[in-house]
């Protein structure tokens, strides 16, 4: 009974989750901003603003560390990042790093070792539990679905899930023949990451905030997680990476009711009633957390299950087995 | 250098935003630059402190002071430019035109404020802004009839720090976030009536 209350907290537990990335990146800018100001000793030259952003960050600060520059154990964006003494970067820039300088890092590759294993094992998990950008597109679809309410025609149009896989081997190939690094720039977790610290640090935005307000844009009025579904280069890497996953949702029939709710709240349009997880999912736990019986769970397995028919304690089911009851019953009386 | 549309969108954001977030950094050092003795920064001493950065272009190291360091409409300032080669470490000797740019959101607002020539190592230009404002200030001077174009932001006034575009965002973020409180569990009817509807 434990575990199944667990796990049903895991979805609020992944909001939470994102909620404190974006925190963090919000929180690291101002943090680079206050750092700046004491290496400077500028405090009687702030303006009223400055000095009020100064004086928040040295209580904020104050309690987690003696001196601000060790606010520097903390640092980066999702993208890429230094975390007390480790770093991690996401393995996408690895893979762009690679391909636009043509050369092979080990060091550099060594900082996305951990979000390999940790994807080889539980596949697009960054896309559920870590990606800044999962936050404001999981708020965007609520609010396409409030704009339907008010009569806003929205469309759930379906498109080929390989697109993705396609814009990261096109991005690949253009970042390995021009050594520009263009994934980055596409990505929307790198984006979200920078462009909060350029509107913070530098007081100002670059063209991706574009970019982004329009993938937000297509998600609203044309397909539900529309980019992360179908375009995004990095959700196809850990979608390969976790082809083979071990840590995968599988459903109980015995105990499923066939209400479908678990295929209605899938961001990424998967059908888990009828067993269709694949490599897309990204293990949001929204379907477990809704799931009015518990039928859905988290096994150690590397494949998904083959459908196993409609759930058992569903009316198709029921209705199936009392009909074959009655059969049966019917031949042996006319026996 | 020269007026290449993109060069100009890209000195007009990238500059201001490297030099704006040096600012603060910058300000210790202003008066130690080029052997200058140190003033007190005390707001009360007889040189207010001062905003400055320093550049580097083509084969001149360039300073741009700007006193006061904060400055206010009505107010009179100064700014203080020193352009050195480089390499021998000579002074440029020639004319130095100040412009004033308008760097609000689509405004195309510019104006020159005055031809300089050098005073003791220095080029100096004083002004007066009618309006609070964020503004670049660009020194215009030609070497060997190479065109120099550099542009240093200055911001007049106490601003408020909600821009256009920044408020455009936080709009959009409230607007999103609202409705999502708004539709509190209803978000869950209201995805499964979704999916009802998109399967018949």
């Amino acid at each position: 009974m434990m575990k199944y209350l667990f796990m049903r907290q895991l979805n609020k537990q992944r909001l939470c989750c994102l909620s404190l990335v974006f925190l963090i990146l919000i929180f690291l800018p101002f943090a680079s901003i206050y750092q700046n100001y004491t290496a400077a000793h500028a405090y009687d030259l702030l303006n009223s603003e400055e000095k009020f952003l100064y004086d928040v960050m040295q209580t904020l600060t104050e309690p987690l560390v003696s001196d601000p520059v060790q606010l520097d154990a903390l640092k980066g964006t999702t993208w890429s990042a230094r975390i007390g003494g480790y770093k991690i970067s996401d393995p996408l820039a690895v893979v762009s790093q690679s391909f636009a300088s043509w050369s092979w890092n080990p060091s550099f590759a060594a900082t996305a070792l951990i979000p390999l294993l940790v994807s080889l094992l539980a596949g697009r998990i960054f896309c559920g539990w870590i990606c800044p950008a999962t936050l404001l597109y999981e708020l965007n679809t609520n609010f396409a679905l409030f704009l339907n309410k008010l009569g806003v025609p929205i469309h759930r149009w379906h498109f080929d899930r390989r697109l993705k896989y396609g814009v990261l081997i096109s991005g690949t190939l253009i970042t390995m023949l021009s050594g520009l690094m263009i994934l980055p720039a596409i990505y929307p977790p790198a984006i979200v990451g920078r462009e909060i610290y350029y509107a913070i640090a530098l007081d100002g935005f670059s063209i991706s905030t574009i970019f982004f307000v329009l993938t937000m844009m297509a998600d609203t009025f044309i397909a539900r997680r529309g980019f992360c579904r179908y375009l995004c280069p990095g959700g196809a890497l850990y979608s390969l990476l976790g082809r083979y996953r071990l840590l995968r949702i599988q459903r109980k029939v015995s105990v499923c009711n066939d209400c479908q709710r678990c295929d209605s709240i899938c961001e990424f349009g998967l059908e888990p009633m009828s067993d269709q997880f694949g490599q897309e999912c990204n293990n949001c736990t929204a379907c477990i957390a809704i799931c009015p019986t518990d039928s859905l769970q988290f096994h150690w397995t590397p494949v998904d299950q083959p459908y196993q028919g409609p759930g058992h304690q569903g009316r198709q089911y029921v209705a199936a087995n009392t009909d074959l009851i009655a059969t049966d019953t019917r031949s042996s009386c006319c026996e | 250098m020269n007026n290449l549309p993109c060069l100009t969108a890209l000195r007009r954001i990238v500059l201001p935003s490297v030099m704006l977030s040096c600012l603060s950094y910058q300000s210790v050092f202003a008066h130690h630059v080029l052997g200058r003795p140190a003033y007190s920064l005390n707001e009360d001493s007889n040189t207010p402190p001062s905003m400055a950065v320093e550049t580097q272009i083509g084969d001149f190291f360039i300073t741009y002071m700007v006193f006061p360091a904060f400055p206010k409409s009505a107010q009179p300032g100064r700014i203080n430019l020193y352009i050195q080669g480089i390499d021998e470490g000579r002074y440029f000797n020639d004319k130095v035109t100040f412009l004033v740019i308008d760097d609000a959101f689509f405004s195309d607002r510019q104006e020159v404020i005055g031809t300089q020539d050098i005073d003791d190592g220095v080029y100096r230009q004083g002004f007066v802004f009618k309006e609070d404002g964020e503004y670049l200030i660009r020194a215009h001077f030609e070497d060997n009839e190479v065109p120099y174009d550099i542009d240093f932001p200055l911001q007049v006034g106490e601003l408020s720090p909600v821009k256009p575009l920044v408020a455009t965002v936080l709009v959009l973020l409230f607007t999103i976030v609202g409705s999502n409180l708004l539709m509190g569990k209803r978000a869950q009817l209201a995805k499964f009536r979704a999916h009802r509807k998109s399967e018949t």
